[in-house]
């Protein structure tokens, strides 16, 4: 037993772009690794849930959490590092609000399962075989982590003390909210490690974004040959960087892609989703009914666009409840 | 189902400017006077439906005639996207109605909901959300 401060690094409902992120440290891991004892982080090392299990309560200082929560066994996972954990750091879009996962929750459990086990075009399923939690082969019970009926993201699950957003958080924001908590220079409890302005503070195009946006048609990204240094909505293409927190370094944007709001609500605000429908309102340069409609109908899923990162943890979300 | 809920917003500038707004808050209820239909964010009537409203009217002053020039037609967009989204879960447009007039008085506002009530009570309760 060292001295060292403990961390653990755990993956619930995500893709492991998270993990992959922490891998992206590189040499700064190699500092880390040594500054702290790791504990848990099943992506990389093989320790057990047991060996969790078997410390104390607030034994691990840092716990870092990536995905989102759909099973029961990502919620028992959740609890338990809860319980054995001084501070819970939720990491990347999938456990602050949900993440592209969560998009899920337009469609009940019933319809996933239908769709994935019986209706989809390449299923071949004539006894309609769903999975169970329990069943029984062979007198043998097997078991399968229970399917909930939403995505949760973390702070629906358990206590959350800190956020670092982000598909997948950008390392010298992971290098930063790591030092803070080495160093013990972590802001309020429930803050986010994160800038608190638009992405539009700090993204390149900004100079060319006009005082007053007009939009008089919605082009979708692949309809136009973006031109790779005039702001987007400029250019009639929806950016969800102005109702996005800064701090991804505008990956994206680079990229000639317009933002699609994976780092969340800009500080003080609930919901970027909403807001975002409220200020395409105010850039729409029409006023007749008719016109309205046209370039409504112009924006091809709404609600999937605006809410793609974030609909477990939006107020648009809560709208549907099945639980 | 029981008489629908609904929420009602109306811009002071060319609504019930004249009325007794205690008297006739206490003969209507859920009734919000606010400066200005512009200042309705579609987070306020997502607010609405999650606190268990099952429509919500707007009531704003007529084209033209806005006070801070084109705060009704703000509104009219607005409510246009949201409308949209909520089609995702089958909330229905008529849920969100808009009316641009002018009731210095406010007599005309109980007969509004009645009258958006009735056209609610038809679709029954949203389907989807909380109560
Ligand atoms: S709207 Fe998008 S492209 Fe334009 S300045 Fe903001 S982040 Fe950049
Ligand atoms: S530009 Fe937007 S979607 Fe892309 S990485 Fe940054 S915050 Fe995420």
């Amino acid at each position: 037993m060292t001295g060292k401060p403990k961390v653990a690094i755990c993956w619930l409902g995500g893709c492991g772009g998270c993990d992959e992120a922490v891998v992206d440290l590189n040499e700064v891991l190699l500092t880390v690794a040594d500054a702290v004892d790791i504990v848990l982080w099943p992506i990389a090392l093989d320790f057990k849930y047991d060996h969790v299990k078997a410390m104390a309560d607030g034994e691990i200082t840092l716990s870092i959490i990536n995905g989102n929560v759909r099973n029961s066994e990502q919620e028992e996972v959740a609890k338990l590092l809860r319980k054995k954990s001084q501070i819970v750091l939720a990491f990347g879009a999938c456990a602050c609000f949900g993440g592209t996962p969560g998009m899920a929750n337009f469609r009940s459990k019933e319809d996933i399962f239908n769709w994935v086990y019986k209706d989809a075009p390449t299923v071949n399923n004539p006894n309609g075989v769903f999975p169970q939690p329990v069943s029984n082969v062979d007198k043998k019970e097997l078991t399968l982590p229970a399917f909930h009926e939403s995505v949760k993201s973390l702070n629906q699950v358990i206590d959350v003390d800190y956020y670092l957003p982000g598909c997948p958080p950008p390392t010298d924001l992971i290098a930063h909210a790591v030092t803070a908590t080495l160093e013990n220079k972590l802001p309020m409890k429930g803050s986010s490690l994160a800038p608190h302005k638009a992405l539009c503070d700090s993204c390149p195009r900004n100079s060319t974004k006009p005082q007053k946006i007009k939009l008089t048609e919605i082009k979708r990204i692949h309809e136009i040959e973006a031109k790779p240094d005039i702001c987007f909505l400029a250019q009639g293409v929806l950016c969800m960087g102005i109702a996005t927190r800064d701090g991804c370094g505008h990956n994206c944007i680079d990229i000639n892609l317009p933002c699609r709001g994976c780092f969340g609500p800009v500080e003080g605000v609930r919901d970027a989703g909403i807001k975002m429908i409220s200020t395409l309102a105010a850039i729409i340069d029409a006023e007749t009914d008719k016109d309205i409609e046209k370039i409504t109908e112009q924006i091809i899923d709404m609600a999937g666009y605006n809410f793609r990162f974030s609909l477990p943890s939006s107020m648009f979300g809560s709208l549907k409840n099945p639980e | 189902m029981n008489k629908p809920k609904i929420v009602c917003f109306s811009c002071k500038f060319s609504w019930s400017y004249l009325a007794d707004e205690s008297k006739l808050a206490a003969e209507i209820s859920n009734w919000i006077p606010i400066i200005c239909a512009g200042k309705i964010d579609a987070e306020y009537l997502v607010d609405a439906f999650l606190h268990g409203a099952d429509g919500v009217l707007i009531l704003g002053c007529p084209e033209g005639d806005c006070h801070y020039q084109d705060g009704n037609i703000e509104t009219k967009k607005r409510l246009a996207l949201l409308r949209q989204a909520l089609a995702v879960y089958n909330i229905e447009p008529e849920r969100i109605r808009l009316v641009l007039a002018r009731d210095p008085e406010g007599k005309d506002i109980p007969g509004h909901i009645e009258e958006m009530a009735k056209a609610i009570g038809q679709l029954g309760k949203i389907k989807t959300a909380k109560a």
